[in-house]
Protein backbone atom coordinates (compact mmCIF):
# COMPACT_ATOMS: atom_id res chain seq x y z
CA UNK A 1 0.00 0.00 0.00
CA UNK A 2 1.32 3.41 -0.91
CA UNK A 3 2.01 5.82 1.90
CA UNK A 4 -0.39 8.40 0.48
CA UNK A 5 -3.23 5.88 0.40
CA UNK A 6 -2.50 4.78 3.92
CA UNK A 7 -2.44 8.38 5.11
CA UNK A 8 -5.74 8.99 3.34
CA UNK A 9 -7.36 6.13 5.22
CA UNK A 10 -5.69 7.08 8.45
CA UNK A 11 -7.09 10.61 8.13
CA UNK A 12 -10.49 9.21 7.23
CA UNK A 13 -10.56 7.00 10.29
CA UNK A 14 -9.56 9.86 12.51
CA UNK A 15 -12.06 12.16 10.88
CA UNK A 16 -14.85 9.69 11.31
CA UNK A 17 -13.91 9.10 14.90
CA UNK A 18 -13.81 12.79 15.61
CA UNK A 19 -16.96 13.89 13.81
CA UNK A 20 -19.26 10.89 14.09
CA UNK A 21 -21.70 11.42 16.89
CA UNK A 22 -22.46 7.92 18.45
CA UNK A 23 -23.65 3.74 19.97
CA UNK A 24 -23.69 1.46 23.07
CA UNK A 25 -20.48 2.76 24.52
CA UNK A 26 -18.55 3.40 27.65
CA UNK A 27 -15.27 1.78 28.52
CA UNK A 28 -15.62 -1.70 27.03
CA UNK A 29 -14.08 -4.49 29.08
CA UNK A 30 -15.29 -6.96 26.46
CA UNK A 31 -15.31 -7.18 22.71
CA UNK A 32 -18.92 -8.25 22.24
CA UNK A 33 -20.92 -8.06 25.45
CA UNK A 34 -21.62 -4.68 26.99
CA UNK A 35 -21.58 -3.19 30.46
CA UNK A 36 -24.38 -1.12 31.97
CA UNK A 37 -22.57 2.14 32.64
CA UNK A 38 -23.03 5.39 30.75
CA UNK A 39 -20.84 8.45 30.40
CA UNK A 40 -21.26 11.35 32.79
CA UNK A 41 -23.02 14.44 31.42
CA UNK A 42 -20.92 16.36 28.93
CA UNK A 43 -18.23 13.66 28.54
CA UNK A 44 -17.14 12.32 25.15
CA UNK A 45 -15.64 9.01 24.14
CA UNK A 46 -14.46 8.09 20.67
CA UNK A 47 -14.15 4.48 19.55
CA UNK A 48 -12.52 2.52 16.83
CA UNK A 49 -13.70 -1.08 16.55
CA UNK A 50 -11.89 -3.35 14.09
CA UNK A 51 -13.17 -6.89 13.53
CA UNK A 52 -11.62 -9.65 11.46
CA UNK A 53 -14.03 -12.41 10.41
CA UNK A 54 -12.43 -15.41 8.76
CA UNK A 55 -13.02 -19.01 7.69
CA UNK A 56 -16.12 -20.69 6.32
CA UNK A 57 -14.75 -24.21 6.00
CA UNK A 58 -14.19 -24.05 2.24
CA UNK A 59 -12.39 -21.65 -0.05
CA UNK A 60 -10.98 -18.44 1.37
CA UNK A 61 -13.09 -15.95 3.27
CA UNK A 62 -11.73 -12.91 5.07
CA UNK A 63 -13.72 -9.83 5.96
CA UNK A 64 -12.71 -6.72 7.93
CA UNK A 65 -15.15 -4.39 9.58
CA UNK A 66 -14.21 -0.99 10.96
CA UNK A 67 -16.63 0.98 13.10
CA UNK A 68 -15.80 4.54 14.07
CA UNK A 69 -18.11 5.75 16.81
CA UNK A 70 -18.50 8.62 19.21
CA UNK A 71 -20.49 8.64 22.43
CA UNK A 72 -21.71 11.67 24.35
CA UNK A 73 -23.12 11.88 27.84
CA UNK A 74 -26.42 13.74 27.35
CA UNK A 75 -27.23 13.43 31.04
CA UNK A 76 -25.57 11.42 33.80
CA UNK A 77 -27.86 8.53 32.84
CA UNK A 78 -28.37 8.92 29.09
CA UNK A 79 -25.66 8.47 26.45
CA UNK A 80 -26.06 8.98 22.72
CA UNK A 81 -23.85 7.24 20.19
CA UNK A 82 -23.41 7.52 16.46
CA UNK A 83 -20.97 6.06 14.01
CA UNK A 84 -19.95 5.10 10.53
CA UNK A 85 -19.15 1.56 9.40
CA UNK A 86 -16.65 0.39 6.81
CA UNK A 87 -15.91 -3.06 5.46
CA UNK A 88 -13.56 -4.90 3.18
CA UNK A 89 -14.00 -8.41 1.87
CA UNK A 90 -11.84 -11.02 0.20
CA UNK A 91 -13.53 -14.30 -0.73
CA UNK A 92 -12.37 -16.85 -3.28
CA UNK A 93 -13.32 -20.41 -4.21
CA UNK A 94 -16.57 -20.43 -2.25
CA UNK A 95 -20.11 -20.29 -3.63
CA UNK A 96 -23.08 -20.67 -1.30
CA UNK A 97 -26.42 -20.78 -3.06
CA UNK A 98 -28.61 -17.92 -1.96
CA UNK A 99 -25.84 -16.17 -0.01
CA UNK A 100 -22.40 -15.99 -1.67
CA UNK A 101 -22.58 -15.66 -5.46
CA UNK A 102 -18.83 -16.00 -5.95
CA UNK A 103 -15.45 -14.34 -5.59
CA UNK A 104 -15.38 -10.80 -4.33
CA UNK A 105 -12.55 -8.55 -3.24
CA UNK A 106 -12.45 -4.90 -2.32
CA UNK A 107 -10.75 -2.65 0.18
CA UNK A 108 -12.49 -0.56 2.82
CA UNK A 109 -15.80 0.89 1.69
CA UNK A 110 -18.27 2.91 3.66
CA UNK A 111 -20.95 0.31 4.34
CA UNK A 112 -23.39 1.81 6.81
CA UNK A 113 -24.12 4.03 9.77
CA UNK A 114 -25.60 3.62 13.20
CA UNK A 115 -27.06 5.58 16.08
CA UNK A 116 -28.03 4.46 19.57
CA UNK A 117 -29.23 5.60 22.95
CA UNK A 118 -28.30 4.01 26.26
CA UNK A 119 -30.14 4.75 29.49
CA UNK A 120 -28.81 3.69 32.87
CA UNK A 121 -31.52 2.68 35.35
CA UNK A 122 -29.25 1.34 38.12
CA UNK A 123 -25.55 1.98 38.76
CA UNK A 124 -23.53 -1.13 39.64
CA UNK A 125 -21.37 0.58 42.25
CA UNK A 126 -24.28 2.34 43.93
CA UNK A 127 -27.27 0.03 43.57
CA UNK A 128 -25.42 -3.30 43.94
CA UNK A 129 -26.39 -4.27 40.41
CA UNK A 130 -26.30 -2.13 37.29
CA UNK A 131 -29.05 -2.09 34.69
CA UNK A 132 -29.26 -0.21 31.44
CA UNK A 133 -31.38 -0.33 28.31
CA UNK A 134 -30.28 0.40 24.76
CA UNK A 135 -32.09 1.35 21.59
CA UNK A 136 -30.10 1.26 18.36
CA UNK A 137 -30.81 2.01 14.73
CA UNK A 138 -28.51 0.69 12.03
CA UNK A 139 -28.64 1.34 8.29
CA UNK A 140 -26.31 -0.44 5.84
CA UNK A 141 -26.04 -0.66 2.06
CA UNK A 142 -23.47 -3.44 1.78
CA UNK A 143 -24.09 -7.04 2.82
CA UNK A 144 -21.50 -7.98 5.46
CA UNK A 145 -21.50 -11.61 4.27
CA UNK A 146 -21.32 -11.49 0.48
CA UNK A 147 -20.05 -7.93 0.23
CA UNK A 148 -22.75 -7.23 -2.38
CA UNK A 149 -25.32 -4.44 -2.42
CA UNK A 150 -28.03 -4.88 0.16
CA UNK A 151 -30.07 -2.17 1.86
CA UNK A 152 -30.63 -3.12 5.48
CA UNK A 153 -32.40 -1.27 8.28
CA UNK A 154 -32.23 -2.73 11.77
CA UNK A 155 -33.71 -1.72 15.09
CA UNK A 156 -32.20 -3.27 18.20
CA UNK A 157 -33.37 -3.09 21.79
CA UNK A 158 -31.24 -4.50 24.58
CA UNK A 159 -30.78 -4.83 28.32
CA UNK A 160 -27.45 -4.91 30.12
CA UNK A 161 -26.83 -6.10 33.66
CA UNK A 162 -23.54 -5.49 35.45
CA UNK A 163 -22.37 -6.61 38.87
CA UNK A 164 -19.19 -5.69 40.75
CA UNK A 165 -17.48 -8.19 43.00
CA UNK A 166 -14.35 -7.71 45.15
CA UNK A 167 -14.80 -3.90 45.20
CA UNK A 168 -14.87 -3.84 41.42
CA UNK A 169 -11.88 -6.08 40.78
CA UNK A 170 -14.17 -8.75 39.33
CA UNK A 171 -16.94 -7.66 36.97
CA UNK A 172 -19.80 -9.70 35.56
CA UNK A 173 -22.09 -8.56 32.76
CA UNK A 174 -25.13 -10.09 31.13
CA UNK A 175 -26.87 -8.94 27.94
CA UNK A 176 -30.10 -9.69 26.14
CA UNK A 177 -31.12 -8.07 22.88
CA UNK A 178 -33.66 -8.32 20.09
CA UNK A 179 -33.05 -7.01 16.60
CA UNK A 180 -35.57 -6.64 13.82
CA UNK A 181 -34.20 -6.25 10.30
CA UNK A 182 -35.74 -5.24 6.98
CA UNK A 183 -33.48 -5.91 4.00
CA UNK A 184 -33.57 -5.72 0.21
CA UNK A 185 -30.76 -7.11 -1.94
CA UNK A 186 -29.50 -5.41 -5.05
CA UNK A 187 -29.64 -7.06 -8.48
CA UNK A 188 -26.54 -8.97 -9.71
CA UNK A 189 -25.97 -9.33 -13.44
CA UNK A 190 -23.48 -12.20 -13.60
CA UNK A 191 -25.00 -14.75 -11.23
CA UNK A 192 -23.94 -18.41 -11.59
CA UNK A 193 -26.43 -20.65 -13.41
CA UNK A 194 -29.43 -21.68 -11.25
CA UNK A 195 -28.15 -19.48 -8.42
CA UNK A 196 -30.92 -18.26 -6.16
CA UNK A 197 -30.57 -14.56 -5.32
CA UNK A 198 -33.87 -13.16 -4.20
CA UNK A 199 -34.33 -9.43 -4.35
CA UNK A 200 -37.65 -9.49 -2.56
CA UNK A 201 -37.73 -7.70 0.79
CA UNK A 202 -36.75 -9.89 3.75
CA UNK A 203 -37.74 -9.48 7.37
CA UNK A 204 -35.69 -11.16 10.07
CA UNK A 205 -35.83 -11.26 13.84
CA UNK A 206 -32.70 -11.94 15.85
CA UNK A 207 -32.30 -12.71 19.54
CA UNK A 208 -29.01 -12.38 21.41
CA UNK A 209 -27.91 -13.53 24.83
CA UNK A 210 -24.44 -12.87 26.14
CA UNK A 211 -22.42 -12.88 29.32
CA UNK A 212 -18.87 -12.11 30.38
CA UNK A 213 -16.59 -12.08 33.39
CA UNK A 214 -13.56 -9.80 33.68
CA UNK A 215 -10.88 -9.73 36.38
CA UNK A 216 -8.41 -6.94 37.04
CA UNK A 217 -5.15 -8.84 37.50
CA UNK A 218 -2.93 -5.75 37.71
CA UNK A 219 -3.56 -2.00 37.79
CA UNK A 220 -5.06 -1.03 34.40
CA UNK A 221 -5.15 -4.61 33.10
CA UNK A 222 -8.15 -6.93 32.91
CA UNK A 223 -8.44 -10.49 31.63
CA UNK A 224 -11.85 -11.86 30.82
CA UNK A 225 -13.96 -14.39 29.02
CA UNK A 226 -17.20 -13.80 27.18
CA UNK A 227 -19.77 -15.70 25.21
CA UNK A 228 -22.60 -14.70 22.86
CA UNK A 229 -25.53 -16.77 21.63
CA UNK A 230 -27.35 -15.46 18.57
CA UNK A 231 -30.31 -16.94 16.75
CA UNK A 232 -32.23 -15.59 13.78
CA UNK A 233 -35.76 -16.26 12.59
CA UNK A 234 -37.10 -15.54 9.14
CA UNK A 235 -40.71 -15.55 7.90
CA UNK A 236 -40.32 -18.43 5.43
CA UNK A 237 -37.95 -20.81 7.21
CA UNK A 238 -38.55 -20.19 10.91
CA UNK A 239 -35.27 -20.54 12.81
CA UNK A 240 -32.72 -19.85 10.12
CA UNK A 241 -29.56 -20.11 12.16
CA UNK A 242 -28.00 -20.07 15.59
CA UNK A 243 -24.44 -19.72 16.78
CA UNK A 244 -22.48 -19.68 20.00
CA UNK A 245 -19.20 -17.81 20.13
CA UNK A 246 -16.92 -17.77 23.18
CA UNK A 247 -13.42 -16.57 23.86
CA UNK A 248 -10.97 -14.57 25.96
CA UNK A 249 -10.59 -10.80 26.18
CA UNK A 250 -7.65 -8.70 27.28
CA UNK A 251 -8.38 -5.12 28.30
CA UNK A 252 -6.18 -2.16 29.14
CA UNK A 253 -7.78 0.90 30.69
CA UNK A 254 -6.05 4.18 31.47
CA UNK A 255 -7.27 7.64 32.32
CA UNK A 256 -7.20 8.85 28.70
CA UNK A 257 -7.67 5.75 26.57
CA UNK A 258 -8.48 2.06 26.67
CA UNK A 259 -8.18 -0.97 24.40
CA UNK A 260 -9.74 -4.42 24.30
CA UNK A 261 -8.61 -7.40 22.23
CA UNK A 262 -10.94 -10.40 21.89
CA UNK A 263 -10.49 -13.73 20.16
CA UNK A 264 -13.95 -15.10 19.50
CA UNK A 265 -14.16 -18.54 17.85
CA UNK A 266 -17.51 -20.12 17.05
CA UNK A 267 -17.82 -23.10 19.38
CA UNK A 268 -21.21 -24.37 18.19
CA UNK A 269 -23.80 -23.50 15.62
CA UNK A 270 -26.66 -24.83 13.60
CA UNK A 271 -29.56 -24.12 11.30
CA UNK A 272 -29.00 -23.75 7.58
CA UNK A 273 -25.87 -25.31 6.07
CA UNK A 274 -24.49 -24.79 2.61
CA UNK A 275 -24.53 -27.71 0.15
CA UNK A 276 -21.02 -29.10 0.58
CA UNK A 277 -20.31 -27.82 4.09
CA UNK A 278 -17.69 -30.06 5.66
CA UNK A 279 -18.13 -28.91 9.26
CA UNK A 280 -21.55 -29.85 10.60
CA UNK A 281 -21.57 -28.34 14.10
CA UNK A 282 -21.07 -24.68 13.09
CA UNK A 283 -23.17 -22.15 11.26
CA UNK A 284 -20.95 -20.97 8.41
CA UNK A 285 -23.31 -19.21 6.03
CA UNK A 286 -23.72 -15.89 7.81
CA UNK A 287 -21.03 -16.52 10.42
CA UNK A 288 -17.38 -17.49 10.22
CA UNK A 289 -15.28 -19.94 12.17
CA UNK A 290 -13.74 -17.16 14.19
CA UNK A 291 -13.59 -13.45 14.79
CA UNK A 292 -10.89 -11.25 16.27
CA UNK A 293 -11.85 -7.80 17.51
CA UNK A 294 -9.76 -4.84 18.63
CA UNK A 295 -11.52 -1.92 20.27
CA UNK A 296 -9.80 1.32 21.16
CA UNK A 297 -11.52 4.16 23.00
CA UNK A 298 -10.42 7.70 23.86
CA UNK A 299 -11.86 9.78 26.67
CA UNK A 300 -12.46 13.52 26.51
CA UNK B 1 -6.47 -2.16 0.52
CA UNK B 2 -5.15 -5.49 1.74
CA UNK B 3 -5.20 -7.22 5.13
CA UNK B 4 -1.87 -5.77 6.16
CA UNK B 5 -3.16 -2.27 5.54
CA UNK B 6 -6.18 -2.90 7.74
CA UNK B 7 -3.94 -4.11 10.53
CA UNK B 8 -1.86 -0.95 10.16
CA UNK B 9 -4.94 1.22 10.43
CA UNK B 10 -6.23 -0.70 13.41
CA UNK B 11 -2.96 -0.58 15.28
CA UNK B 12 -1.36 2.69 14.27
CA UNK B 13 -4.21 5.15 14.35
CA UNK B 14 -4.91 4.65 18.06
CA UNK B 15 -1.23 4.87 18.85
CA UNK B 16 -1.00 8.13 16.96
CA UNK B 17 -3.64 9.94 18.96
CA UNK B 18 -3.25 8.33 22.34
CA UNK B 19 -2.48 10.78 25.06
CA UNK B 20 0.19 9.56 27.46
CA UNK B 21 -1.07 8.08 30.69
CA UNK B 22 0.16 10.02 33.67
CA UNK B 23 0.13 9.42 37.35
CA UNK B 24 -1.70 12.18 39.19
CA UNK B 25 0.00 12.41 42.56
CA UNK B 26 -1.49 15.43 44.24
CA UNK B 27 -0.13 15.30 47.75
CA UNK B 28 2.82 13.75 49.51
CA UNK B 29 2.32 12.16 52.92
CA UNK B 30 3.91 15.13 54.78
CA UNK B 31 1.68 17.55 52.84
CA UNK B 32 -1.43 15.54 53.73
CA UNK B 33 -0.31 15.41 57.37
CA UNK B 34 0.08 19.19 57.41
CA UNK B 35 -3.41 19.67 55.94
CA UNK B 36 -5.18 17.23 58.25
CA UNK B 37 -3.28 18.02 61.46
CA UNK B 38 -2.00 21.59 61.05
CA UNK B 39 -1.30 21.94 64.78
CA UNK B 40 0.52 18.64 65.20
CA UNK B 41 3.92 18.46 66.79
CA UNK B 42 4.97 14.93 65.92
CA UNK B 43 3.86 12.10 63.68
CA UNK B 44 5.06 8.76 65.03
CA UNK B 45 4.81 6.13 62.33
CA UNK B 46 4.30 2.48 63.00
CA UNK B 47 2.93 -0.41 61.00
CA UNK B 48 -0.07 -2.28 62.30
CA UNK B 49 0.23 -6.00 61.62
CA UNK B 50 -3.18 -7.58 61.28
CA UNK B 51 -4.04 -11.15 62.16
CA UNK B 52 -6.61 -13.14 60.22
CA UNK B 53 -8.99 -12.81 63.15
CA UNK B 54 -8.62 -9.02 63.21
CA UNK B 55 -9.18 -8.80 59.46
CA UNK B 56 -12.32 -10.86 59.89
CA UNK B 57 -13.56 -8.50 62.61
CA UNK B 58 -12.89 -5.48 60.41
CA UNK B 59 -14.94 -7.03 57.63
CA UNK B 60 -17.70 -7.89 60.07
CA UNK B 61 -17.89 -4.31 61.35
CA UNK B 62 -17.40 -2.39 58.11
CA UNK B 63 -18.65 -4.85 55.50
CA UNK B 64 -15.37 -4.35 53.65
CA UNK B 65 -12.50 -6.78 53.23
CA UNK B 66 -9.20 -5.68 54.71
CA UNK B 67 -6.95 -6.47 51.74
CA UNK B 68 -3.62 -5.80 53.41
CA UNK B 69 -1.98 -7.59 56.33
CA UNK B 70 -0.21 -4.36 57.21
CA UNK B 71 -1.49 -0.82 57.59
CA UNK B 72 0.71 2.27 57.91
CA UNK B 73 -0.52 4.56 60.68
CA UNK B 74 0.92 7.65 62.37
CA UNK B 75 0.19 8.56 65.97
CA UNK B 76 -0.25 12.33 66.04
CA UNK B 77 0.76 14.31 69.11
CA UNK B 78 1.25 17.89 70.17
CA UNK B 79 3.38 18.70 73.21
CA UNK B 80 2.87 15.17 74.51
CA UNK B 81 -0.90 15.36 74.07
CA UNK B 82 -2.64 12.86 71.79
CA UNK B 83 -4.46 14.41 68.80
CA UNK B 84 -5.46 11.37 66.76
CA UNK B 85 -4.39 9.04 64.02
CA UNK B 86 -3.19 9.68 60.49
CA UNK B 87 -3.64 6.68 58.17
CA UNK B 88 -2.63 6.20 54.55
CA UNK B 89 -4.76 3.70 52.65
CA UNK B 90 -5.49 2.47 49.12
CA UNK B 91 -8.76 1.44 47.52
CA UNK B 92 -9.58 0.18 44.06
CA UNK B 93 -10.47 2.74 41.44
CA UNK B 94 -11.81 1.84 38.04
CA UNK B 95 -8.29 1.41 36.65
CA UNK B 96 -5.77 1.94 39.42
CA UNK B 97 -5.53 2.17 43.17
CA UNK B 98 -6.63 5.44 44.73
CA UNK B 99 -4.30 6.54 47.53
CA UNK B 100 -5.85 8.64 50.26
CA UNK B 101 -5.22 9.65 53.86
CA UNK B 102 -7.70 9.81 56.69
CA UNK B 103 -7.39 11.61 60.00
CA UNK B 104 -9.24 9.99 62.89
CA UNK B 105 -9.83 11.41 66.34
CA UNK B 106 -9.10 9.52 69.52
CA UNK B 107 -12.81 8.77 69.96
CA UNK B 108 -13.15 7.22 66.51
CA UNK B 109 -14.51 10.05 64.37
CA UNK B 110 -13.29 11.27 61.01
CA UNK B 111 -11.40 14.56 61.21
CA UNK B 112 -10.74 14.75 57.49
CA UNK B 113 -9.83 12.98 54.26
CA UNK B 114 -7.26 13.96 51.64
CA UNK B 115 -6.68 12.37 48.21
CA UNK B 116 -3.00 11.72 47.55
CA UNK B 117 -3.23 10.01 44.12
CA UNK B 118 -6.15 9.78 41.73
CA UNK B 119 -5.61 8.53 38.18
CA UNK B 120 -9.11 7.83 36.84
CA UNK B 121 -10.79 9.22 33.72
CA UNK B 122 -13.70 10.86 35.49
CA UNK B 123 -14.43 11.93 39.04
CA UNK B 124 -11.60 14.31 39.86
CA UNK B 125 -14.25 15.95 42.07
CA UNK B 126 -13.34 13.46 44.81
CA UNK B 127 -10.52 15.90 45.53
CA UNK B 128 -12.95 18.78 46.08
CA UNK B 129 -13.10 19.94 49.68
CA UNK B 130 -16.89 19.98 49.47
CA UNK B 131 -17.13 16.27 48.67
CA UNK B 132 -14.46 15.25 51.18
CA UNK B 133 -16.14 17.44 53.77
CA UNK B 134 -19.05 15.01 53.97
CA UNK B 135 -16.80 12.61 55.89
CA UNK B 136 -16.05 15.04 58.72
CA UNK B 137 -17.42 13.92 62.06
CA UNK B 138 -18.56 10.54 60.81
CA UNK B 139 -18.26 7.48 63.02
CA UNK B 140 -19.13 3.82 62.65
CA UNK B 141 -22.71 4.60 63.60
CA UNK B 142 -23.20 6.48 60.31
CA UNK B 143 -24.56 4.73 57.18
CA UNK B 144 -21.59 5.44 54.82
CA UNK B 145 -23.94 4.98 51.85
CA UNK B 146 -23.72 6.82 48.55
CA UNK B 147 -26.58 9.27 48.07
CA UNK B 148 -27.63 8.69 51.67
CA UNK B 149 -24.95 10.49 53.65
CA UNK B 150 -22.20 10.75 50.99
CA UNK B 151 -22.96 12.29 47.56
CA UNK B 152 -22.22 10.29 44.44
CA UNK B 153 -20.10 11.71 41.61
CA UNK B 154 -21.35 10.58 38.20
CA UNK B 155 -18.72 8.81 36.15
CA UNK B 156 -16.79 7.93 39.30
CA UNK B 157 -19.34 5.93 41.26
CA UNK B 158 -16.97 3.05 41.90
CA UNK B 159 -14.28 5.42 43.18
CA UNK B 160 -16.79 7.20 45.45
CA UNK B 161 -18.10 3.93 46.81
CA UNK B 162 -14.69 2.46 47.45
CA UNK B 163 -13.34 5.60 49.16
CA UNK B 164 -16.51 5.72 51.30
CA UNK B 165 -16.20 2.05 52.18
CA UNK B 166 -12.47 2.49 52.76
CA UNK B 167 -12.97 5.26 55.35
CA UNK B 168 -15.52 3.10 57.14
CA UNK B 169 -13.03 0.23 57.12
CA UNK B 170 -10.40 2.50 58.72
CA UNK B 171 -12.89 3.37 61.45
CA UNK B 172 -13.33 -0.38 62.03
CA UNK B 173 -9.53 -0.70 62.20
CA UNK B 174 -9.57 2.06 64.78
CA UNK B 175 -12.20 0.29 66.86
CA UNK B 176 -10.44 -3.09 66.72
CA UNK B 177 -6.86 -1.95 67.26
CA UNK B 178 -6.06 1.77 67.42
CA UNK B 179 -8.62 2.64 70.10
CA UNK B 180 -6.72 0.36 72.45
CA UNK B 181 -3.45 2.18 71.75
CA UNK B 182 -4.72 5.73 72.19
CA UNK B 183 -3.53 6.00 75.74
CA UNK B 184 -0.06 4.60 75.11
Amino acid sequence: MKLTKFLKWFALCLGVAVFASSAFADENLFGYVKGSETLPKGAWELYEVTTLRSGKGRGDYTAWNLEAEAEYGVTHRLSATGGLNFQSIDTKGLVIDGYLPGDKEYGPKLSGMEAALKYNFLAPAKDNIGLSGTLGLDYAWLDPHSGRKKDTASLETGLQLQKYFMEGQLIWVWNAATEGTYAVRGEIDDLPTDFEWTTNPEVELEFKLGTGLSYRFAPNWFIGAETLYETEFETEVGQERWSLFAGPSLHYGGSKWWATLTWFPQVAGGGEEYADQSISNLHLIEKTKQEVRLKVGFNF
Amino acid sequence: MNKRSWVRIALLSPAAIVAPVYAADYLSIPQAQELLFPDAGTFKEHTVLLTASQKKQIKSISGMSQRWDQQRVWRVEKAGGFLGWFIVDEVIGKHEFITYAAALSADGKVIGVEILSYRETHGGEVRDAEWRGHFKGKSLSDPFKLEVDIPNISGATLSCRNITDGVKRLLALHQIILAHESGD
